[in-house]
């Protein structure tokens, strides 16, 4: 048996996934990708300048003998640490009437989605990561039949079984996005997929939106804390000599901003977005846009480090009026955050 | 000594006979007023004397009443401590009352389907269990409206809730709950039996567990004997039928030569 040598490439693509990752992560990292023994970790100095510290990881990985295949679990690892510096979309599969019983077998998904990317594209290399909850992270770097798969843009993707939902990372390669849909949708036994209007950096509010888990909180008998009063938020050290003249209106914004929004954290969300397409509506007769046959288009766009939590003080902080508009309380709901709106 | 004034003075003996007959007169007045004096004295004192003797007549009733109604307050408060600690008692026992309905409540979700009423309609609760281990329990909360409304729940999205409420929440809500009931014990026994047969049995287990969301497919590699030279046979369970924890297809094959 001769010793392979590692491919340049190989090596370079290391080299660049592990000066990625912070060196506060760093252990945690490679002990999570469980390649490099106890050992051989700690004949490293991890104290030493990072470009030092990522070239005898390398070479530690060259000893190994680490495979293609290594580096993108490494990559798999290092994004699922990352997952917010990627944009998600979600799709939605759906199947026939009338289907069996989903026998998913995870095994059979993963060769059955490798060979419909490996028949269509020559070049391209998949990689697949189990995570909890029986879901797969998958990535996807793309080639072309010329060209070997460019491992610096891949696609990731994260399906958990018998689920009609996959989550994937915005791929600037739009053009494989079809291939990318129709590999999901036969292996996981479905028949059509469609891309679904919600789209965040936060993988994990975008699961618990349209898995519907964003409220769990339920009445029991057994609740050792029953749903208390809500405190209205009014300073109970208030000086008596202080009278609130509008204590009904307050306690009623507080009411119907609980019955829409619950007691729950909301999942978090950056942006909703509103592509409007009305022709203009005006109670004066006349003007010119009055006359505009055309509709008129404009893009509305809410954008919050936390959007949804903002939407919710808004009207108790007397910013909007209680109830909000349901083209903004209707997101998590629905599962959208964009939006289109023309005349009916 | 006067009458020998009296009597000196002759010449004006008139004035001295009156005079003296005056004095007679005032003389015995006093003595007489000394007389009555004791008299009076002591009419007084007898009627000072007959005063304290109805004052001590008067004292000793009123002692006399004061100790009857203090026997009588005595009597009546040991009347009265039974009542009152019959009306501590009935309070204590309403809390009783009130926290054993309380603690039949909580019991009920042991029958496996338990409700609470809340303001919108009722939040069911599915409690299940497999071989007599008390395992999840999953919330549907309904909204009481026509249609009738799920607001939100906790059933893992892999169970077919839009199916099940598709066909019975609108028209048979028992059936509704009893088949979502079927679904999710199912699911949760087989979930137990996966983590059981991972966890207590990982000696005999050559490889990882495979298996799925709904725990409906198991495959695995695993040896007779969990040391010495058995051969490795390889399982797998297909449960077809989602309502139960037994599977509908078990395929156990073997790869390999077998040495004698």
């Amino acid at each position: 048996m001769c010793a392979k040598q590692m491919d340049e490439t190989v090596s370079e693509f290391f080299r660049r996934t592990i000066l990625k990752i912070p060196l506060t992560e760093m252990m945690t990292i490679l002990k999570t990708w469980n390649f490099l023994s106890e050992n051989q970790l700690q004949t490293v100095n991890f104290r030493q300048r990072k470009e030092s510290l990522v070239q005898d990881l390398v070479l530690l990985c060259e000893e190994n003998r680490a495979s293609l295949n290594d580096a993108a679990l490494l990559d798999i690892i290092y994004t699922q640490f990352h997952r917010h510096q990627k944009v998600w979309d979600v799709f939605q599969m759906s199947k026939g009437p009338g289907e069996d019983t989903d026998l998913f077998d995870m095994e059979q998904f993963k060769s059955s989605f490798k060979k419909i990317l490996k028949r269509a594209l020559k070049n391209v290399t998949v990689s697949f990561r189990d995570a909890e909850e029986n879901a797969v992270w998958i990535r996807i770097a793309w080639g072309t039949q010329y060209r070997k798969p460019n491992q610096y843009k891949p696609a990731y993707v994260v399906y958990y079984s018998q689920t009609p939902y996959a989550f994937t990372s915005s791929s600037q390669l739009k053009s494989n996005l079809p291939l990318l849909g129709q590999a999901l949708t036969i292996a996981s036994k479905h028949h059509q997929i469609v891309k679904m209007d919600l789209r965040s950096r936060y993988l994990d509010s975008l699961k618990a939106i349209v898995f519907k888990q964003y409220n769990q909180i339920f009445e029991t008998h057994n609740s050792t804390t029953p749903l208390q009063e809500r405190s209205l938020g009014l300073d109970i050290n208030m000086d008596s000599r202080i009278i609130h003249e509008n204590k009904t209106e307050k306690e009623r914004v507080q009411r119907v901003t609980q019955e829409i929004f619950g007691d729950y954290p909301q999942p978090r969300l950056e942006f909703a977005q509103y592509k409007l397409e009305t022709k203009f509506k005006s109670d004066l007769n006349g003007g010119i846009l009055a006359e505009r046959e055309e509709p008129l288009r404009c893009l509305v766009k809410f954008s919050s480090p936390h959007l949804l939590e903002a939407l919710k003080s808004l009207a108790p902080a007397g910013i909007a009026d209680a109830p909000l508009s349901p083209l903004l309380t209707c997101i998590p709901n629905k599962g959208m955050n964009y939006f289109k709106i023309r005349d009916k | 000594m006067e009458l020998a004034n009296t009597l000196s003075q002759d010449g004006e003996s008139r004035g001295g006979v009156l005079a003296h007959l005056e004095r007679l007169e005032t003389q015995v007045s006093r003595s007489r007023k000394k007389m009555e004096e004791p008299q009076s004295a002591q009419a007084e004192e007898s009627a000072l004397g007959t005063r304290i003797h109805e004052l001590r007549r008067l004292r000793d009733k009123l002692r006399a009443e004061v100790k009857q109604h203090q026997a009588s307050v005595k009597a009546s408060t040991t009347n009265v401590e039974p009542d009152q600690t019959l009306e501590i008692t009935e309070q204590e026992s309403l809390k009783r009352k009130w926290e054993n309905v309380k603690a039949i409540l909580q019991a009920y979700r042991f029958t496996g389907i338990s409700g609470k009423l809340t303001s919108r309609g009722v939040c069911v609760c599915i409690s299940t269990a497999f071989e007599g281990n008390l395992l999840d329990s999953y919330f549907v909360d309904l909204v009481m409206r026509k249609p009738l409304q799920i607001h939100h729940h906790s059933i893992p999205v892999f169970i077919p809730l839009e199916e099940i409420s598709a066909k019975y929440l609108q028209t048979n809500i028992q059936h509704f709950l009893f088949t979502l009931c079927e679904y999710l014990n199912a699911y949760s026994g087989r979930k137990y039996q996966a983590d059981r047969l991972q966890s207590d049995f990982e000696a005999f287990l050559a490889g990882p567990l495979q298996r799925n969301s709904l725990c409906n497919l198991l495959s695995f590699t695993y040896k007779a004997e969990p040391e010495g030279q058995s051969f490795p046979f390889c399982a797998r369970l297909l449960y077809k039928d989602l309502t139960t924890t037994l599977p509908t297809d078990v395929t156990v094959t073997y790869q390999g030569s077998i040495f004698f």
